[in-house]
């Protein structure tokens, strides 16, 4: 995808309409949805939990199979790709530790505990990191693209752990919980609302990643063209 | 064949360099002593989950001495061009991560010899009561280890942060084989055995299956120029 095939993601009727979607989403399950009798309010951060939760794996499954896109293809496009599912991704993975550890405190009365889903989704959130700061430590771009894109082929195996880690692994994490009809179709609604949300992030990124490509490109080329600035610009 | 006869001199020259330098080794074995000499002091008085505790304490001394020792396999190669003649070698870069694996695994079970026996000694757990038991428990986190560690440590070579940039790389990777082989060896001490044992076990084999293979196929991207 093209720089000019992005140029919707900035307008600003879709902004509005996804953000407006998510405000209904996020009014829903703050208003809407019956309070659970056992935990009462806070039960309701469930519905963001699952939303950023479910896009942290998502984000991790497209940063991998656009950086084994990159290698089979050494296109820098593919790395663009992946260095923006890797921040919205870390973002999402971070936001699920942060609601996961709240939820945590009211339900098992401490802020962390060392349960098999929590402890993969830890590890991913690491991935993530590693990821992230590996991008920023190398100077030349292919060099930095390879050696992420392997780091993050690699920690793909890591993603089927979290998501079974409950099946697995004896641990005290919920499954799927009994709800009611309403219940649901908010957390269905939550999950499209921030979907979309995050989507829109990643395309904006991308497309922010993308010009800054077309930038330096162009500051080559003038430099290329004109190695020396003229003497008035040189102040002489 | 002819591959064989190259494999076996580039896992030759580690082991005679190493042999004859001393650059490595010495330094590995002193900070593994060190570092389960103090976990095994904090450990006196401790009852409770005690073999939790050594389980997991084990391996992070052999892990974070080990990761010195993988640098250094690979930071070694950087004096007087030597990466570049070794690329030069005829041989696939999958010979030359095999080549660099094989020496890491040697080093890194020498070790765990010298860690496990501290252990012993120092917090009398009985980790050595089921020999056969143990011994499979740090082949495979060896194998482990090695693999995620020898596949990064080639990356590093020329960074003056090398051997940090390792460390944190390489922990959220070799974490599940931390963990299970953590589990896995406090099975050993409690004498458990039985299905929970053989899901550890199993869970070390894939994930060696998995890097090792990884390994193979990667460690040529992660070096090209």
């Amino acid at each position: 995808m093209q720089r000019s095939d992005l140029k919707i993601v900035s307008a600003r009727w879709l902004t509005w309409l996804v953000t407006g979607l998510l405000v209904a989403a996020l009014g829903m399950a703050m208003r809407v949805a019956p309070m659970e009798q056992s935990m009462g309010q806070v039960q309701r951060i469930l519905y963001i939990h699952v939303s950023v939760a479910w896009l942290g794996l998502m984000g991790f499954a497209v940063m991998g199979v656009c950086a084994m896109l990159y290698l089979l293809h050494r296109n820098m496009a593919w790395n663009r790709w992946s260095q923006a599912a890797n921040e919205v991704g870390w973002l999402c993975s971070s936001l699920t530790l942060f609601t996961g550890s709240i939820w945590a405190h009211a339900a098992w009365g401490t802020w962390w505990t060392w349960d098999p889903r929590l402890t993969t989704s830890l590890l991913l959130w690491a991935l993530y990191s590693s990821c992230l700061i590996l991008r920023g430590s190398i100077q030349e771009s292919h060099r930095s693209a390879r050696i992420t894109s392997s780091l993050a082929l690699l920690g793909l195996i890591d993603l089927p752990l979290v998501i079974m880690a409950t099946r697995w692994f004896r641990g005290i994490h919920p499954t799927s919980p009994e709800m009611e009809p309403v219940m649901h179709f908010t957390l269905l609604l939550n999950v499209i609302g921030f979907t979309l949300f995050f989507s829109l992030l990643f395309l904006r990124r991308l497309r922010q990643l993308q010009t800054d490509n077309l930038l330096r490109k162009l500051e080559l080329e003038a430099l290329v063209n004109h190695p020396y600035p003229p003497l008035s610009a040189a102040g002489g | 064949m002819l591959m064989v006869t190259q494999f076996y001199w580039m896992v030759r020259k580690d082991l005679v360099s190493e042999y004859r330098a001393r650059q490595v080794w010495p330094a590995m074995l002193m900070l593994g002593t060190l570092v389960s000499f103090l976990f095994s002091a904090q450990l006196d008085g401790v009852v409770e989950g005690r073999s939790r505790i050594v389980g997991m304490l084990v391996w992070l001394a052999i892990y974070f001495a080990g990761i010195l020792a993988m640098h250094r396999t690979f930071a070694m190669e950087q004096e007087d061009d030597c990466w570049d003649a070794l690329r030069l070698y005829p041989v696939t870069a999958s010979w030359i991560y095999l080549a660099k694996f094989t020496v890491n695994f040697l080093t890194l079970a020498t070790l765990q010899v010298v860690v496990l026996g501290l252990f012993v000694v120092f917090s009398n757990v009985p980790l050595l009561d089921h020999p056969l038991r143990m011994l499979t428990v740090a082949l495979l986190g060896n194998v482990g280890l090695t693999s995620v560690g020898t596949l990064l440590g080639g990356v590093w070579t020329e960074n003056r942060q090398g051997s940090t940039m390792l460390a944190f790389l390489t922990l959220p990777l070799a974490a599940p084989v931390l963990l299970a082989a953590s589990e896995a060896t406090r099975l050993v001490i409690d004498q458990e055995g039985g299905p929970l044992w053989w899901r550890w076990l199993s869970f070390l084999v894939v994930f060696s299956i998995v890097f090792v293979t990884a390994g193979i196929v990667l460690f040529e991207l992660l070096i090209e120029d």
